[in-house]
């Protein structure tokens, strides 16, 4: 083969060869645009996907709005993790302290317990 | 007595004929007779660079994972030793003298082959790189890729260097190097940065250049946060780098669900030789985001993905004798395969500047950058460079969609080439 011949066919290949990868990749891309029309707003309004066992009791607390969002992603991950799954699936819709309305010899019982467990 | 002095002496001669040293005299002989200087110097020589790779793999830590036992397989297959003990024959997959019509002699393969020999089956015959491929479906999520679909052009557009490295390897195969288009294929997906995917198409278009290859792609792979950042600050402006992308939207489990099963459709209906690639990438996924088999996901992504990379390196790097990688195509290709890296990041750092210019600054173009397949590695550059530019910057979950994006179009491209040139 010359130096002509490589060239020729050097660049025959790149142009099909590039424009084949370019096609493919555009197929793909322009379905995933259409799954942004299908799922996308669907997913604001149906949200409440399968009720995984969140911690999800009412009255939320009104006082510490400050960090709200960043608690509710600690809750979130927390959640993710305990349960082995993505934070995607999961959607905190509520949280409530549970104070410290404990009898303080209950306390003392809870923590001697956990402390036996070590 | 002097007779009973005579028999120890023959028996320590016979002994001292049979050890490694002398195998290694007598092969060197041999070559110095037939005047194949490189071949004299052969075998110290491969056995001093397999050295040489085990300590960039142990101390270096350069993709420890595939080197050490490329450099380890490079090691054992130049121990000097007899033909029939030697663990790899590569002229049984090479070589027209072993091969039937140009195919494998299975039965001589299981009868004279090594243990090395057994294994390197699993790469002649295509079955270790999809088998990989497995494992990093599992491994990757393409949530950032569905989220922002623009990604797959600049995973396309960082293909660019895997076919200007083959136009590179052609011209120079036509100036005497002696690189056909298979070979130059072979070469130029070496800039798709991907590991598997280099070896599935050389092990099918130029088996001889595979220890090249293969050495040359993942050590480029590991040196990838050195080759990117010059290019990246080159081709981008400071105002451009610091950009903050918006937040991608999240993604349903139903859209992670359909993406590999689309992909694999399109993919096969157009690049049919692509599917065994994507095929298994695709399935590798597909277990992992259905949720329902994780004894399955788990199996591919640790124990499978990890015995398959042990029998990958270590007959890929047994491949490696002095008579395939001593010679000035090897040094063709470690330079062919730094220039293809090159162009793959030039290629999708210009599509991302387009972007940029054309969303009017909504895009990064660094992310173009991790367009080339090495999965995480270039999109961390990505995020490393762009946070050098604008501490607050998160660009890594962006870089990752043109990053998974890449893996896609390299095993299109390498379909490609299967399709042309087989």
């Amino acid at each position: 083969m010359s130096v002509s011949e490589a060239l020729a066919t050097g660049l025959q290949t790149t142009v099909v060869g590039l424009s084949i990868v370019f096609s493919v990749l555009i197929i793909i891309m322009l379905v995933l645009y259409c799954f942004k029309f299908i799922f996308a707003p669907k997913e604001e309004k149906a949200q409440p996907e399968p009720p995984k066992p969140v911690e999800a009791v009412k009255e939320p607390v009104a006082e510490e709005q400050v960090n709200e969002e960043e608690l509710i992603a600690v809750l979130t991950a927390a959640v993710a993790a305990s349960l082995n799954t993505s934070t995607y699936h999961l959607q905190i819709k509520s949280y409530r302290r549970v104070g410290n309305n404990m009898p303080s010899w209950n306390k003392a019982g809870v923590t001697e317990t956990i402390n036996n467990r070590f | 007595m002097e007779s009973g002095d005579k028999k120890v002496l023959e028996s320590l001669i016979n002994f001292l004929s049979e050890t490694g040293i002398a195998k290694m005299f007598s092969q060197m002989a041999q070559s110095a007779a037939d005047g194949n200087w490189l071949q004299v110097v052969g075998t110290p020589l491969m056995i001093a660079i397999a050295c040489v790779l085990l300590y960039l793999a142990i101390v270096k830590k350069y993709e420890p994972l595939l080197l050490l036992p490329i450099a380890f397989g490079m090691l054992l297959t130049n121990l000097p030793m007899e033909f029939t003990q030697k663990l790899m024959h590569p002229d049984f997959f090479v070589n027209d003298e072993y091969l039937i019509d140009g195919h494998l002699n299975i039965q001589l393969i299981c009868s004279e082959g090594g243990l090395l020999d057994l294994l390197y089956l699993g790469v002649k015959l295509g079955i270790y790189p999809p088998l990989i491929f497995l494992g990093i479906g599992v491994m990757t999520d393409f949530g950032p890729l569905i989220a922002n679909p623009k990604s797959l052009l600049l995973g396309a557009a960082a293909q660019f260097g895997v076919f200007a490295a083959f136009l590179m390897a052609l011209v120079l195969g036509a100036l005497g190097l002696g690189f056909g288009v298979n070979e130059a294929a072979s070469i130029g997906i070496i800039g798709g940065a991907d590991g598997p995917t280099a070896i599935f198409v050389t092990k099918s278009l130029a088996p001889k250049l595979l220890p090249a290859i293969a050495v040359a792609a993942y050590s480029y792979m590991a040196l990838i946060p050195v080759i990117q950042p010059p290019f990246m600050k080159l081709l981008t402006t400071k105002k451009t780098r610091s950009i903050k992308m918006a937040q991608l939207r999240p993604v349903s489990r139903t859209e992670k669900i359909l993406f590999p099963i689309i992909v694999t459709i399109v993919v096969a209906l157009i690049v049919p030789d692509a599917v065994s690639l994507v095929g298994c990438l695709m399935l590798g996924n597909l277990v992992k985001e259905s949720g329902v088999a994780d004894r399955l996901s788990n199996t591919m992504k640790n124990e499978l993905t990890n015995i398959v990379t042990i029998f990958l390196g270590t007959t890929v790097g047994a491949t490696a004798t002095a008579e395939s990688f001593l010679n000035p195509q090897t040094l063709g290709i470690i330079a062919l395969g730094l220039i293809a890296f090159c162009f793959s990041t030039i290629g999708g750092l210009l599509l991302g500047d387009l972007m940029c210019v054309l969303t009017k600054g909504k895009v990064n173009p660094l992310i173009g950058s991790a367009g080339v397949s090495a999965v995480p590695m270039a999109a961390r550059v990505a995020q490393t460079v762009g946070q050098k530019e604008n501490p607050s910057n998160f660009l890594l979950m962006h870089a990752m969609g043109p990053n998974v994006a890449g893996v896609i179009g390299s095993a299109v491209a390498a379909g490609v080439f299967l399709a042309m040139f087989k």
